[in-house]
C-alpha cells in the first residue's frame, strides 16, 4: 500500500507492560488522514503509553506502530520533519527562554513559519525573556504547543494539551486544531478527559479503558447510534444480547448503552412496557462505559 | 446567529441544520440572503469546518441554501412561498414530544403548563 492511502497513523496488535503492569492489552487502531480523533480515558486507562507507542517512544511488549507507512521504532527525518507531538509534561530545554528554544528547533523543521510563531507568543502573552524553567505550567504548555503547530506538521499529536490551560487558552487552542485540521488537511491526534474539548472539535472519539479499545467511532455516531436503556427490573430477562455497557442497579433494575441494529433500528426491548430510551451526551456516554 | 452548544445530546451539525430551517421557515433569513463562511462559524464557535460543511451541504441538498459562486452560500428561493403553518409546526414536534414526558413525569397537570405555556407567547 503506498503512504497517500495508507492512515497517517496506525496500531497493530499494541501490547505494552512493564513494572508487572500491562498498560495496553492487543490495542489495533487506525487514525484517518485529516480527522481529527479524541482519545478518551480515565487517568491510568493508558492513553499516554498508548501515544508513546504510536510514535514509537516506547517498544511495546509486543504488536507494533506505522507513522505515515514507516515502522514507528525507525522513523527516518523525512517523516520526522512532518510530525508534531506535544508531550503531557513538556521539559525540554528548560535553561533557554520561549524564543531561543523556537529559534533552535525551527532549524530542523523546513516548513517553520516564524511569522506565526511571533503573533502567537504575543497573542498568547508568553514572556519571552525568561527561561523555560522559570514559566508556569500552563505557559510552558503554551510554549509547546506553537513549537508543535509551527513547524506546520501533517500530523499533529497532543498528549492532554489542556490540562494546564485557563477556559479562554483552550478555546483558542481549540480553534487552531479546527483550522489545521478542516483546512489544511493536518491529521490530529488528541488524549483527553476533559469531553466537552473533544465535542467542539473532534471527527472521531475512541475510548480506552483499562488497556483496551471500548469504542471507536465518528462523534456523530456516538449520539446518534448509541442511547441509554433502562429496563425495570421485571424486564430485566428481556435485555438485549452484548450492550455496550451494562449495570444493575440494587432494585433489579438495569441501565444499558446500547446501539442501533444494521438497519438503524434499536433492540426490542426498548419497546416493552416501562422501558425508556434517552439520548447521551458524550460525558455520559464515556462514564456509562468507563465507570 | 447560530446557537451552538457542543455537550447536547444532539450532534452540532444536527444543531445547525434545525437552526437554519426555523430561521428560513420563519423568514427570518430571507431568500438571498449571505450566510457566514463555513470558517466564519468554525472559528466564532472554535468547532471544526468539516462539521459546518456537512450542515450546509445538507441544508444546500434539502433546498435551504444556494452555493453561489464568489459569494458562498445564500439562502434559497422556498419554492416561491413561505412554509405553510402545518410545516411549521411540524419543526416544533421534537421539542413538543420532549415537553409532554416530561410534564408527565412531574406528573403536572395539563391545564396548568398550557397555561405558563401561554403566558409565554404573550397571550
Amino acid at each position: 500500500m503506498s503512504e497517500s492511502n495508507s492512515a497517517p497513523l496506525t496500531a497493530q496488535g499494541l501490547w505494552h507492560t512493564y513494572e508487572g503492569r500491562t498498560a495496553l492489552r492487543g490495542v489495533d487502531f487506525k487514525v484517518e488522514a485529516g480527522s481529527v480523533l479524541g482519545l478518551i480515558g480515565r487517568n491510568g486507562a493508558g492513553k499516554s503509553t498508548l501515544i508513546r507507542a504510536l510514535l514509537g517512544l516506547l517498544v511495546p511488549s509486543s504488536g507494533g506502530a506505522l507513522v505515515l507507512g514507516e515502522p514507528a521504532l525507525q522513523l527516518t527525518d523525512r517523516v520526522k520533519e512532518r510530525l508534531a507531538y506535544v508531550p503531557q509534561q513538556p521539559e525540554a530545554f528548560p535553561w533557554l527562554t520561549a524564543t531561543q528554544m523556537l529559534a533552535f528547533v525551527g532549524r530542523f523543521f523546513p516548513r517553520w513559519d516564524d511569522a506565526f510563531v511571533r503573533a502567537t507568543l504575543s497573542r498568547w502573552d508568553i514572556p519571552t525573556g525568561r527561561p523555560l524553567a522559570k514559566l508556569s505550567p500552563g505557559e510552558r504548555q503554551r510554549v509547546e504547543l506553537i513549537r508543535a503547530l509551527a513547524c506546520r506538521p501533517d500530523v499533529l499529536v497532543l498528549d492532554e494539551p489542556a490540562a494546564a490551560l485557563d477556559p479562554v487558552a483552550r478555546r483558542e487552542l481549540l480553534r487552531e486544531v479546527a483550522l489545521r485540521a478542516g483546512e489544511d488537511g493536518c491529521t490530529v491526534l488528541f488524549s483527553t478527559h476533559i469531553v466537552s474539548d473533544l465535542e467542539r472539535v473532534a471527527s472521531q472519539i475512541a475510548l480506552l479503558h483499562a488497556g483496551q479499545l471500548l469504542l471507536h467511532c465518528a462523534l456523530d455516531d456516538t449520539k446518534e447510534r448509541y442511547a441509554r436503556l433502562w429496563l425495570p427490573s421485571r424486564h430485566a430477562a428481556a435485555a438485549p444480547d452484548a450492550p455496550v455497557s451494562r449495570r444493575v442497579h440494587s432494585d433489579g433494575s438495569l441501565t444499558l448503552v446500547v446501539g442501533r441494529g444494521a438497519r438503524g433500528d434499536w433492540p426490542a426491548a426498548v419497546q416493552l412496557d416501562g422501558a425508556r430510551l434517552d439520548a447521551l451526551g458524550l460525558e455520559d456516554l464515556f462514564v456509562e462505559i468507563a465507570a | 446567529m447560530l446557537n451552538i452548544q457542543p455537550s447536547a445530546p444532539e450532534p452540532i451539525y444536527r444543531q445547525i441544520l434545525e437552526q437554519l430551517r426555523r430561521l428560513i421557515a420563519a423568514g427570518q433569513l430571507a431568500e438571498g440572503e449571505p450566510l457566514p463562511s463555513v470558517r466564519e462559524v468554525a472559528v466564532m464557535h472554535a468547532v471544526n469546518p468539516m462539521t459546518v460543511s456537512r450542515a450546509y451541504g445538507l441544508a444546500e441538498a434539502e433546498g435551504l441554501l444556494k452555493r453561489l459562486r464568489g459569494k458562498g452560500m445564500v439562502v434559497a428561493a422556498q419554492s416561491g412561498r413561505t412554509r405553510s403553518q402545518s410545516e411549521r409546526l411540524a419543526l416544533l414536534e421534537p421539542l413538543l414530544l420532549a415537553l409532554s414526558r416530561q410534564v408527565q413525569e412531574l406528573e403536572l397537570p395539563a391545564d396548568l403548563v398550557l397555561r405558563r405555556l401561554g403566558k409565554l407567547l404573550g397571550e
